[in-house]
């Protein structure tokens, strides 16, 4: 029977406030490492938006949005200019077209509808525009051949450029194509190759030539599953538009460096083109975890402080309690020492089993906690991002890609108990055991042993 | 041999300056069994937590075996409560979530016992104040008042004490369990030679000692 061996028994003299302290501590501990587990996914995820998303900036030509607006493509020129700008580290140069039914003998998967035909409605009449300016007629109208849709061609130097949710572009059949290349190859959307019944190694005509379908491609997105994927330099032959390109998406090497690779860019293309960058969109986006990230580190302090205060405040009042007692030890001959020795061991007691009630609470409780932090707070904060996407003409939803990509990637933090998170947990644990000792251990030193001969 | 010379002890209280001691001188032989009579606040548990090395005198020398601890360090002191003294009290204290058997090897632990003799040791003390076996392994709440008194004289004598304090051992006794536990101090002071200064109010037993120095506010009077 030592030092040791009394204070842990001592630590079971009084089961029911042990258990009631023991619980108290341990949903404190739990809190904590569910709060740093929160904290350092959610960390890592703003650091993966910042460093994927986050550095993209999108070059357009100036007044073309989609298919929309009007304007001139992006030359060779500027084009090389972007990617010699300093800071970007890669650049994705992409040219879009439109395939009308002369043009291809595939079948387009989008039918107009409202919305199609609504756009389509000024095709035919544009060469022989009418002199009134009320707009065609209905005769005019009803002379005009019926609109077909369209089937869009993306021409890319890199067709995981064309994926909607930021990571590669998913091939459910076949392989991916060298956007470098200028074969006439193409990835086909998964609703267009059903549509034409066409599988890998099949052929189609487009732009007068045959093309080999290397890959069936699906992102989720009815347009973009309807769509083409071919080569950059193939479309640019194919279409006579040599060295142009309809968009460009430069990535820079760190997100310090955005603004003033946009300002840079900017000052270099003018009125040229229209330069958007996504840090400004990331920072919002990650505004709400950034806060997360704040309450889970008060969290975390707060119930360290909660911890401390508990094993302290029951410390104090065992102390208090059991004055008579170090009184007799005393006495008797037990050395200051001794009696310290003893009742920190009856408080590591108590934090050990504690801790390791509460780390196995947070360890469960975690990943629940962590994804309902950030699903609560990415519900208060979509409201407020859904008005920047919802624009534009078909088309549109390529520029857009990254962004919402960003936004639809926030939700989805995956809580992950790392040694270090697990190790800082226990770390702050013992901290909480040593407070919570040393403060009685200073009381105890001064209760004096003639606290013995005190008749009660 | 216990030599106490001048001994004062007062208090700061918020009424003022009080004199708990004043001026004790006692001289108590080796072997000698010796008692303190006095009402109720006239100073003994003070002298005896201030010769037990408890409390620390104002001023005034006790030697013990020609060393006087009233000077010692506190760590010295301690070391003095474990070795040199046994405390009998009037409320046992022992231990209460040990055993008998536990609350006797707690002293000699303190004692600097090596821990495999203990138990042995702590058993023969037991065996000598009349405590089972049985007895023995039970904590002090299931041991009758008169048992944990002779438990606490087994703790009190585990060192080999040169002087066992006792503060009114038997005050929470009935008469007849007080005689035997006095009878008990009184049986060892002869055959271990052990000093023993028992702090009593109860005339009958002070009338039975070797010596007996009666306090009155703080002085000694006869």
């Amino acid at each position: 029977m030592n030092v040791v061996s009394r204070g842990i028994k001592n630590a079971f003299r009084s089961p029911m406030r042990s258990g009631a302290i023991i619980l108290m501590l341990a949903i404190s501990i739990g809190l904590i490492l569910s709060m740093l587990v929160a904290r350092s996914s959610v960390n890592a995820k703003i650091d993966q938006v910042k460093s994927n998303a986050g550095t993209n900036i999108t070059i357009t030509p100036a007044g073309v949005f989609g298919f929309a607006g009007g304007g001139n493509n992006l030359t060779s020129a500027q084009v090389s200019q972007i990617s010699k700008t300093a800071h970007i580290t890669t650049t994705t140069a992409a040219l879009n077209d439109q395939l009308a039914s002369t043009d291809t003998n595939l079948t387009p998967s989008l039918t107009l509808g409202n919305f199609g035909a609504r756009q389509a409605r000024f095709e035919s009449s544009s060469s022989n525009s009418s002199a009134s300016n009320g707009g065609p007629t209905a005769a005019e109208l009803a002379s005009r051949p019926a609109p077909t849709p369209h089937t869009t061609v993306t021409g890319t130097t890199n067709p995981n450029s064309i994926s909607t949710n930021g990571s590669n572009l998913s091939i459910t059949n076949g392989a991916t194509i060298d956007g470098n290349s200028s074969a006439y190859i193409a990835l086909l959307g998964k609703d267009l190759a059903s549509k034409n019944n066409l599988t890998v190694g099949k052929t189609f005509t487009a732009y007068g030539k045959t093309f080999t379908v290397n890959g069936i491609y699906t992102t989720g997105n009815t347009f973009q599953d309807s769509g083409i994927i071919m080569p950059l330099a193939t479309v640019q032959n194919l279409t006579s538009q040599s060295g142009q390109v309809s968009s460009v998406i430069a990535k820079v090497d760190s997100s310090e460096n955005v603004n003033s690779t946009v300002a840079s860019l900017k000052s270099t293309l003018g009125s040229k083109a229209d330069i958007v960058s996504q840090a400004q969109q990331a920072a919002d986006s990650v505004s709400s975890l950034q806060s997360i990230s704040g309450l889970a580190l008060a969290s975390v302090i707060g119930s360290a402080i909660a911890g401390a205060v508990i094993i302290l405040l029951a410390m104090i009042m065992i102390v208090r309690e059991r004055r008579r007692e170090i009184g007799v030890i005393k006495a008797i001959g037990g050395t200051n020492r001794k009696v310290v020795a003893q009742f920190i061991s009856e408080a590591l007691t108590i934090t050990v089993i504690g801790s390791i009630v509460g780390l196995t609470l947070g360890v469960l409780a975690s990943g629940p906690m962590t994804s309902s932090l950030v699903s609560s707070s990415q519900n208060s904060s979509s409201s407020t991002q859904s008005g920047t996407r919802d624009s534009g003409g078909p088309g549109g939803a390529f520029l857009r890609g990254g962004f919402n990509r960003v936004s639809s990637n926030l939700t989805q933090v995956t809580s992950s108990i790392t040694p270090q998170v697990f190790a800082l947990s226990v770390g702050i644990t013992l901290l909480i055991a040593i407070i919570g000792s040393a403060v009685p251990a200073w009381f105890i030193a001064r209760i004096s042993p003639a606290e013995v001969l005190r008749t009660e | 041999m216990l030599e106490v010379k001048n001994l004062t002890k007062s208090f700061d209280s918020p009424s003022g300056k009080v004199t708990a001691l004043e001026n004790v001188n006692i001289s108590i032989k080796t072997g000698e069994f010796a008692s303190i009579i006095g009402k109720s606040g006239s100073g003994k548990s003070t002298l005896l937590g201030v010769l037990g090395a408890l409390d620390t005198p104002t001023s005034g020398s006790i030697k013990v075996d020609n060393v006087d601890i009233s000077k010692l360090s506190a760590n010295k002191q301690t070391a003095y409560r474990s070795k040199k003294i046994g405390f009998v009290f009037q409320q046992y204290n022992l231990i209460p979530n040990l055993t008998a058997l536990e609350n006797v090897m707690l002293a000699l632990e303190f004692g600097g016992m090596p821990a495999g003799k203990r138990k042995s040791r702590a058993e023969q003390l037991l065996d000598e104040v009349g405590i089972t076996p049985d007895e023995m392994l039970r904590k002090p709440t299931r041991l009758s008042g008169g048992q944990q008194q002779r438990v606490s004289i087994a703790r009190a004598l585990a060192n080999r004490p040169s002087i066992i304090l006792a503060d009114e051992p038997t005050g929470n006794l009935d008469s007849k369990t007080g005689k035997m536990i006095f009878d008990m101090l009184h049986k060892l002071s002869r055959s271990e030679n052990t000093t023993i200064l028992a702090v009593t109010h109860d005339m009958d037993i002070a009338g039975k000692t070797d010596r007996t120095f009666t306090l009155v506010d703080g002085k000694i009077v006869a």
